[in-house]
């Protein structure tokens, strides 16, 4: 090297060796969204599955539209979308956890670890990142399906309520594969765990009203907490505020998010723990 | 403030199965000394800087980082220390500037200031050309100064280098070389150092340890170690072991000290090079005749022959190195 080497000169810092909590998490979604969003290729996929799914499910079940109340102004779209919404949450789910799993690949996880941030900013700050995603999936649908004709009967805060749900729903998808993102640092395992939930969505009133079912499959779909969330959707598109439709739907949102948090939290506190 | 000495009192690190990764090391690394921890693949070096830097707990023993514990109180630890593991951990999507500036803010500094920091940083390890790109496209030597960079951003009191320069090419080694030295120098920072390649070891550290299968096994400056072999070594190699056994035998009764290391013999005594042709009229009085002779300074090589009974050449079994893996 030729060049005179410059020397270090010390910054004059404020730094007080840990930043705040909101901080913390904000750096952490942040750098999340940031490599999220330079693989664009990851993000398609769930997006074109999601849309491909409502076209063929309107054009070919689109006649059901006769037996199925409470549509208002809407055709069979307003009863399928919701479907489209909580299969991108679904798909979506692992896009942070992918991205986690990513991280411990490079070993980035534990160049983190050795920083002073907290392990619940780690995972809250990966969740967010995936909220944004999913929030982001689930405005596109409902676009796609509002050019498709679809009236939201609720209006704008209707569209923001549907979007709300979906990533909450998708949050606790996200919180079972970035469990085993963290409990396996494997990418295929963390993408195979996303699969586990494929079936709750058939296992629910996914073509036909929950009065329309009968037998197991109706006994699974009241067990279904998709059930309620595809319920309290399609109140808030076709008819109105429909409270303890809405109230249910969130509750099963939260209950699935809640434990799936926990089991994630659980998860971190192995994967960081000092052995 | 911390007093930048590392203490480690009989650590020991185990694993499942009986594996003794760490066998009751101990040290001290006084302020702003470099100290070298030298030893093969699999002998404890990794995980001893593991547990000095809070990523593993000690089995038993006990070490301060800064006069600090690495169990009880590992926050400080971090604050105090910087790390760069042997495994560069970066975000290959990643840019420079972006990761460097992120470290920054983890550690509380304001946004404008860990962005100068940033900068600074960059052009102190030389990256400033390429601080557009991802850090994917980097080759192998830019991580490894972009990892040293990392480390660097809270402005460390102590810094762990494991093994700094595996990997790199020679000219990449001598840059890291440079900034070790520089940062030692103009900051007074106390940098413990794992490496596995003797010449680094002696051309930067002020104090060895050489650890083999767990346990410190050598403790001295470079010179001093070389020291205790004597001045030269006379080196004779024989086209079998047989013969260099029987050399190795004859040998001893006029030597220092002599030392079997496959087909050679290494003779360590006082002004052995003028007593070359009484060694050479011995070995041919017993019809041993060697097929190359040569005289070299000590190296840490002939230390670690020495201490351990080997090279750092000489393969390990297949046993040995699986035994060895987990540390």
């Amino acid at each position: 090297m030729a060049a005179q080497a410059p020397t270090v000169k010390t910054i004059p810092s404020k730094a007080k060796f840990r930043a705040p909590i909101l901080e913390q998490i904000f750096l952490v979604t942040w750098q999340n969204l940031v490599t999220i969003f330079r693989r664009p290729a990851a993000l398609i996929p769930p997006i074109a599955i999601s849309l491909f799914f409502l076209v063929i499910y309107n054009s070919t079940l689109g006649g059901a539209a006769a037996f199925i109340p409470n549509l208002g102004a809407n055709s069979y779209l307003g009863f399928i979308l919701p479907l489209s919404i909580v299969s991108a949450s679904l798909s979506g789910a692992g896009i942070a956890a992918q991205n986690l799993v990513r991280n411990i690949e490079s070993g980035y996880f534990d160049k983190l670890l050795l920083t002073p941030i907290k392990r619940s900013a780690l995972l809250t700050g990966t969740i967010l990142s995936g909220a944004v995603i999913l929030g982001l999936q689930a405005a596109l649908v409902l676009g796609v399906a509002m050019l498709m004709g679809l009236r939201i009967e609720t209006g704008i805060l209707g569209a923001v309520a549907v979007v709300g749900m979906s990533v909450l729903l998708g949050l606790g998808f996200a919180g079972f594969t970035m469990s085993a993102a963290l409990g396996s640092g494997s990418a295929a395992v963390t993408q195979s765990a996303g699969f586990i939930f494929f079936p709750l969505t058939f296992l629910a009133p996914t073509f036909v009203p929950l009065e329309l079912l009968s037998g197991w499959l109706r006994v699974a779909a009241r067990l279904n907490p998709i059930t309620y969330v595809l319920q309290a959707m399609r109140a808030i598109i076709n008819e109105g505020w429909v409270w303890p439709e809405i109230f249910a739907g969130i509750l099963a949102c939260v209950i699935l998010g809640g434990a799936m948090y926990l089991l994630t939290l659980f998860a971190l506190r192995r994967r960081t723990a000092r052995s | 403030m911390s007093n930048r000495e590392i203490e480690v009192k009989n650590l020991e690190k185990r694993y499942p199965g009986d594996v003794i990764a760490v066998d009751g090391v101990s040290l001290k690394v006084e302020a702003g000394q470099i100290y070298g921890f030298l030893g093969p693949n699999g002998a404890g070096k990794s995980t001893t800087v593991k547990i000095l830097t809070t990523l593993a707990l000690p089995s038993a023993g006990s070490a301060t980082v800064g006069g600090y514990d690495v169990v009880e109180e590992a926050g400080e630890v971090r604050r105090i220390a910087g790390v760069a593991l042997q495994d560069v951990g970066l975000d290959p999507l990643m840019k420079p500037l972006e990761l460097l500036t992120l470290q920054g803010r983890l550690f509380g500094a304001s946004r404008r200031d860990a962005r100068a920091r940033a900068e600074e940083l960059m052009q102190l390890v030389r990256l400033e050309e390429a601080v557009d790109r991802q850090v994917g496209t980097y080759s192998g030597g830019m991580k490894r100064r972009l990892d040293l960079a990392m480390a660097l951003v809270h402005q460390p009191e102590i810094l762990f280098l494991d093994e700094p320069t595996t990997g790199l090419d020679p000219a990449s080694r001598r840059d890291v070389w440079r900034e070790v030295r520089r940062l030692n120098e103009q900051l007074g920072m106390t940098i413990f150092l794992t490496t596995q390649y003797l010449e680094e070891a002696d051309e930067l550290a002020d104090m060895i340890s050489i650890i083999d299968r767990g346990k410190i096994v050598k403790s001295g400056s470079p010179a001093a170690l070389k020291a205790s072999l004597g001045a030269e070594s006379l080196n004779l190699a024989f086209s079998e072991r047989e013969s260099a056994e029987r050399a190795n035998v004859l040998l001893q009764s006029i030597a220092d000290r002599t030392q079997l290391d496959r087909v050679t013999v290494r003779v360590y005594m006082n002004d052995v090079a003028h007593k070359i042709p009484s060694i050479i009229e011995r070995l041919s009085s017993a019809e041993l005749d060697p097929v190359s002779l040569t005289l070299t300074q000590p190296t840490l090589d002939d230390v670690f022959l020495q201490v351990t009974g080997t090279t750092f050449d000489k393969e390990r079994t297949e046993a040995e190195i699986q035994e060895l893996a987990l540390s």
